[in-house]
């Protein structure tokens, strides 16, 4: 399945975005699709958005003055967690793709692996800026500020001020300073993308670090077979996220991106699809099978 | 973790999402995503 | 989107992303410079030198307008009557002049390009004079009531198609059920200012005192404001309770009003997407100008708020 990860990171952002038309009317698509979150990081003001962005989605349920928390969203993502877990970063996320053909582009790069104590960052950024800041930070009729959207988000300006900004006369006036500051993180990331691999998943994606907290439980997993294992190392090194699979195969920065499985010369990684850890190799398999033909539809 | 145990922690997991989920919309936060996705969140994505 | 494994198409896409971003980039910050070309030919029949003397005229506008707040420094000096402006003398030309008697007044670079302006419209208003010499009815033609000269601190005149665009009518209630009809709203008020917001927009309610104050103001000069809350449209009775108390907790002072959402107002609330917005309407019914999409806390979108209303009120008068 990893070698049809680009198809299937452009179909995932292709249905993410579905209403493409919209970019040039210069408005945004308002069915009631949105009252359903997408799996990856995605602007709900992009014009060809499908449906909500988990994480404006909570900040603006927690921001409202009617609530201080959303058991919708928690909810959707705690399912997400559960069931794909950080696959969803590796496989899913339009913002992530993004970064990785970023990442293409002919550089000189960078490893991050020195870099490790920033992605823990990430953690305090979903805890402040999304779940503390907009349900405590309030005004005086109750209603809190979306702090990761409003301060940080760069995905909410590549696809929610750039293009609306450009077939939209009246969106161009109103951009002002917040503008400025946040292009200047998107140029930021888009830099950093091509030196490092990923690096806004790395270190500030809040989704991200939800999901990473479920990868340990996820259903959707990596499996090392001892057997067949050589020590050689070569999965670790091929790794771009700094994982050593052998050692931790659900470690909560593996993105399930499968490169170690392709560098393996000895087959002993594999994905795996189930519940509980499926110590019967056999059955793994099988699963992992099923699972592959539900997941391509 | 032992088999039965991660399996175990799994299954929970997934039944408190999907109660959180349903007494979300429950509660009406289901519509009040929707209210905030439909329209331009000025300052979400970073203009003005 | 049909890249991977081939590694040269993706980096081709990525490429392309990055052409867009700084394409981006060249549209948010474009200053236009010398658009002075083409028009160096002379005038074959009076047709054409009408269309010329208009060109020119444009022309001369878009560098006037080009930066508003250093000219309006220009026309500070000149009213501080550093300089005359004598009859039949090149508006340019005077335009040089003050520039260069309040020098001191600019940095090297601002001076630089007032210089280079000033001489360009001295330019444009040569060949003005000499296509009026020579084809004297157009002056007439060419501008119908349009002052060629700007008179002081408005230079900056958004462009007037001519058709102006009718505020959609409706017959609604504000929130304490009392009728309100569009024609006679607008017809009672010199400008009637109409803001849109929805209950849990954050920036809509965070410029309602600002709102309540403008409207104060307003209202001494013959004006109005008025609110839509877009989620009180059809009378939705729960929603207008919200709104009542978000509007109390502001202090909100002004009508609020909603109609019916399939009516001709109500559709065209329907393809406001982006909140705030607002809109300046004149005695006619008329829009004035581009609406103002978000907050008017922001400094720049309070001056192109007031521009309006003033512009409304200035068209009222005369």
């Amino acid at each position: 399945m990893s070698r049809f990860r680009g198809w299937i990171q452009a179909g995932a952002t292709l249905l993410t975005n579905l209403h493409l038309p919209n970019f040039l009317k210069g408005g945004l698509y308002q069915g009631t699709g949105k009252t359903v979150c997408v799996p990856g990081l995605n602007c709900y003001s992009c014009p060809a958005a499908s449906g909500a962005c988990p994480i404006g989605a909570f900040q603006a349920v927690v921001g409202s003055s009617k609530f201080s928390f959303s058991y919708y969203i928690t909810g959707f993502l705690i399912l997400l967690g559960v069931l794909l877990g950080r696959f969803i970063c590796g496989f899913l996320c339009p913002f992530g793709w993004f970064q990785e053909l970023l990442h293409k582009i002919p550089t000189k790069k960078l490893s991050t692996k020195r870099l490790k104590p920033l992605t823990y960052l990430k953690y305090a950024v979903l805890l402040v800026m999304v779940f503390l800041l907009p349900a405590f930070l309030v005004n005086d009729v109750g209603m809190g500020d979306p702090f990761f959207c409003k301060y940080l988000c760069p995905q909410g300006v590549l696809e929610g001020a750039i293009p609306l900004s450009l077939a939209n006369s009246g969106i161009r006036a109103a951009l002002g300073k917040l503008f400025t500051w946040k292009f200047s993180i998107l140029l930021s990331v888009i830099a950093l993308s091509v030196l490092f691999y990923r690096p806004f998943c790395k270190w500030l994606c809040p989704l991200g670090a939800f999901y990473a907290l479920f990868n340990r439980v996820s259903l959707f997993q990596m499996k090392v077979d001892k057997n067949k294992c050589v020590s050689c190392g070569k999965c670790a090194r091929a790794c771009k996220m700094d994982v050593d699979v052998t050692k931790t195969p659900n470690h909560t920065e593996c993105i399930r991106c499968g490169m170690c499985i392709r560098a393996c010369p000895t087959k002993a990684v594999c994905f795996r699809y189930g519940f509980g850890d499926g110590k019967d190799k056999a059955k793994a398999a099988e699963t992992l099978q099923t699972n592959n033909n539900n997941r391509e539809e | 973790m032992s088999c039965g145990k991660k399996a175990a922690a799994q299954i929970v997991l997934l039944i408190t999402g999907i109660t959180m989920l349903c007494f979300g919309v429950w509660r009406g936060e289901a519509a009040t995503v929707l209210s905030k996705a439909i329209k331009l969140c000025l300052e979400c994505v970073g203009i003005g | 989107m049909k890249m991977n494994r081939t590694n040269t198409a993706g980096r081709i896409l990525a490429l392309l992303l990055t052409a867009l971003m700084v394409l981006s980039l060249a549209a948010c910050g474009t200053k236009g410079g010398d658009k002075m070309d083409g028009m160096s030919s002379e005038p074959k029949n009076a047709e054409e030198a009408v269309a010329m003397h208009k060109e020119l005229m444009a022309q001369e506008n878009a560098i006037l307008s080009e930066d508003t707040a250093l000219w309006e420094k220009v026309f500070m000096a000149a009213d501080k009557g550093m300089t005359m402006q004598e009859d039949g003398k090149n508006y340019g030309d005077f335009l040089l002049k003050t520039i260069e008697d309040a020098k001191e007044e600019f940095s090297d670079e601002e001076f630089a390009w007032l210089k280079e302006a000033a001489t360009e419209i001295s330019n444009i208003e040569n060949k003005l004079t000499a296509l009026e010499e020579k084809y004297p009815e157009i002056v007439q033609q060419s501008m119908d009531g349009d002052m060629s000269i700007p008179a002081g601190s408005d230079t900056s005149n958004p462009p007037d198609d001519g058709s102006m665009q009718k505020f959609p009518a409706f017959e609604g209630k504000d929130l304490d059920g009392n009728a309100v009809k569009s024609d006679e709203l607008f017809s009672s008020n010199a400008v009637t200012v109409v803001n849109f917001w929805f209950t849990t927009c954050n920036p809509c309610v965070g410029e309602l005192s600002e709102l309540d104050a403008l409207n104060k103001e307003l209202a001494k000069k013959g004006g109005a404001l008025i609110g839509v809350n877009t989620f009180t449209l059809d009378g939705d009775e729960a929603a207008i309770s919200e709104a009542k108390d978000v509007l109390a907790k502001k202090g909100v002072t002004y009508q609020n009003v909603y109609f019916a959402s399939d009516g001709e107002a109500g559709k065209f609330t329907t393809n406001i997407f982006a909140y705030p917005t607002t809109y300046v309407v004149d005695r006619n019914g008329n829009i004035v100008g581009d609406p103002i999409v978000g907050a008017i806390t922001e400094k720049k979108q309070a001056e192109t708020l007031q521009k309006l209303i003033d512009q409304a009120l200035a068209a009222d008068m005369g």
